[in-house]
């Protein structure tokens, strides 16, 4: 007894931890890796999406991220916080599990969200509990000059995945990109195609492939201007 | 006591703890046992009712019961580092710690101390809205607005501007790393004058 209080007094007294940067984010494979496939099983993500959600208990959990993305999950457009009200439940699970796994880069967000903050249920609950929350439409939005352009983009490209109005899909981990943000959109919209969003879908790289800047820009203002009935 | 520095002051205590036969408080199994081991232990830097007079010395009052429990297990198994509050924690059993964590969060939080008003509206927009530049959360979205915290996080309401600056700073150099990482990462992206702002912000609040 003695000697551990000794040894414990000295080791306190001397020693400093280290400066641990443990909250620096990981890095996995994405898209830029040979042989990349998207949305390969993930056990953390199973493991949330097996989980029998509960949003209410979801509502107290999104403490930890509403000093962010705000208490109506609206985000902030100018920060490039995206809005998260109504959004998929599957989809916000896989993009926290990516982000978690370090398969898409979010330094900004990672301390908030790894696993010493937020279980796998809760990540679960906070899902459910901001898919059942209403779309705000105050959202920002482009200057609304190509809207005809990025419309007819829109059709030809996006839609048979991400749907006429812009709802995504559950089932297929699809994003609603109706009502979000339109810088944000603009953001990932660029970034999936230069292949800097690793955990993109390959087939809508593809798709993208040929976009210039200004078709990016058309189509993700109309994106924003799309709305989802019954989710407002 | 305050004219004692901490370190000097661990150096006797552990001195102290070393010598004593026995080593370990006796385990005490109801409040009022709590409130003697907080008498003759504690209060000389903590106050007698958690309210500590020197700005240096945390206040307890009014504390989370979750957050002081989970504070003192872990100044005693070493995982939070601390000069001072390591040997006398470690000396601490199990039940004193679940009783004393009852006894401080049990008792009535005196008003803060501000030092320097005109860095209020400052600290006021950080802890309510955060920073969005420099991607800083709100405080109040954790810690709660009335400074409460809660339940799950600590409560932050009242404390003294010069304990919370010294925690920012160790949050900051990654020196204090026991407890969930989110405040090394809030810590790191405050400026000098807003750490300086909420934490007299902090010490307004009731
Ligand atoms: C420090 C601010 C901050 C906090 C706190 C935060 N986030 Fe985020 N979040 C961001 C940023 C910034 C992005 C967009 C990053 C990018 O551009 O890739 C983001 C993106 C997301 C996305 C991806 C959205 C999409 O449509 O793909 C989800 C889902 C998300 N956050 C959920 C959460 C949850 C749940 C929490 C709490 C556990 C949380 N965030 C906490 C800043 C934050
Ligand atoms: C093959 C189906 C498919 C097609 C076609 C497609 N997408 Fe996607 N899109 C996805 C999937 C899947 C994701 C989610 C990727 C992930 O897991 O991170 C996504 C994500 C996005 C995101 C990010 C949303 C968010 O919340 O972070 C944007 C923006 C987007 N797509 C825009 C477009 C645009 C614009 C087009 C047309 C040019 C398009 N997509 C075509 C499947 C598709
Ligand atoms: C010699 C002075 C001293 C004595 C005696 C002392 N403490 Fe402390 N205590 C401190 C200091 C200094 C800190 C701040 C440590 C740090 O910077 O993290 C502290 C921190 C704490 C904390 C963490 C508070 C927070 O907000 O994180 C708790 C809980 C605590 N002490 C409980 C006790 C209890 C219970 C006793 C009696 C058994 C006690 N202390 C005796 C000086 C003391
Ligand atoms: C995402 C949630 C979250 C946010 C946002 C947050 N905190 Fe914290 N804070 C915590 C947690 C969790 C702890 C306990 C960490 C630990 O045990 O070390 C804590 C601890 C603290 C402490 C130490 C308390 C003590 O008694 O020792 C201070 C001071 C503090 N936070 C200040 C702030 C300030 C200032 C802000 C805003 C700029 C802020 N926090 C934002 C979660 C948060």
């Amino acid at each position: 007894m003695k000697h551990t209080l000794l040894a414990l007094c000295l080791s306190t007294l001397i020693a400093q931890p280290a400066v641990a940067e443990f909250h620096n984010q990981p890095h996995a494979a994405g898209i830029e890796t040979y042989g990349y496939q998207w949305n390969t099983p993930d056990q953390d993500m199973n493991r949330a999406l097996a989980h029998p959600a509960d949003a209410k208990k979801g509502e107290a959990a999104y403490k930890i991220c509403k000093g962010c993305h705000k208490a109506d999950g609206s985000g902030l457009a100018d920060a490039d916080y995206p809005q998260l009200a109504g959004q998929h439940a599957s989809v916000i699970i896989k993009q926290i599990m990516d982000i978690r796994a370090g398969r898409r880069d979010n330094p900004r967000m990672y301390p908030f969200s790894g696993d010493w903050i937020v279980s796998a249920e809760e990540i679960a609950d906070i899902a459910a509990y901001l898919n059942a929350l209403p779309t705000p439409g105050s959202n920002g939005k482009g200057n609304g000059y190509n809207l005809a352009h990025g419309k007819a983009l829109y059709e030809k490209d996006c839609a048979t995945c991400h749907g006429k109005s812009g709802e995504g899909d559950a089932g297929k981990f699809i994003p609603m990109v109706a009502g979000q943000h339109f810088i944000y959109l603009k953001r990932e919209t660029r970034e999936s195609r230069d292949q800097g969003r690793r955990n993109a879908s390959p087939e809508m790289v593809k798709a993208l492939k040929s976009y210039t800047d200004a078709d990016v820009e058309a189509v993700s203002d109309y994106m924003a201007r799309l709305s989802v009935a019954g989710k407002r | 006591m305050p004219v004692l520095k901490p370190r000097m002051l661990a150096a006797v205590v552990c001195f102290a703890g070393t010598l004593a036969s026995a080593g370990t408080v006796q385990a005490a199994d109801d409040a009022a046992k709590a409130a003697g081991i907080a008498n003759e232990i504690c209060a000389g830097c903590h106050g007698v009712d958690g309210n500590s007079v020197a700005p240096t010395f945390p206040r307890l009052a009014g504390q989370q019961k979750v957050y002081l429990l989970r504070e003192l297990k872990d100044f005693k198994s070493g995982k939070h580092v601390d000069e001072v509050m390591n040997p006398i924690a470690s000396r601490l059993s199990d039940e004193d710690m679940v009783n004393l964590a009852a006894f401080y969060a049990a008792q009535k939080s005196t008003p803060g101390i501000v030092t320097n008003p005109a860095l209020l509206p400052l600290g006021k927009a950080l802890y309510m809205n955060g920073n969005a530049k420099s991607d800083i959360p709100a405080c109040s979205s954790c810690h709660e607005e009335d400074g409460s915290g809660g339940g799950k996080f600590p409560r932050v309401a009242g404390q003294h501007v010069e304990y919370t600056l010294n925690e920012l700073r160790l949050y900051a150099t990654g020196k204090r790393t026991n407890g969930a990482r989110v405040m090394q990462a809030v810590a790191e992206r405050m400026s000098e004058e807003e750490t300086r702002a909420v934490a007299e912000y902090m010490a307004s609040m009731p």
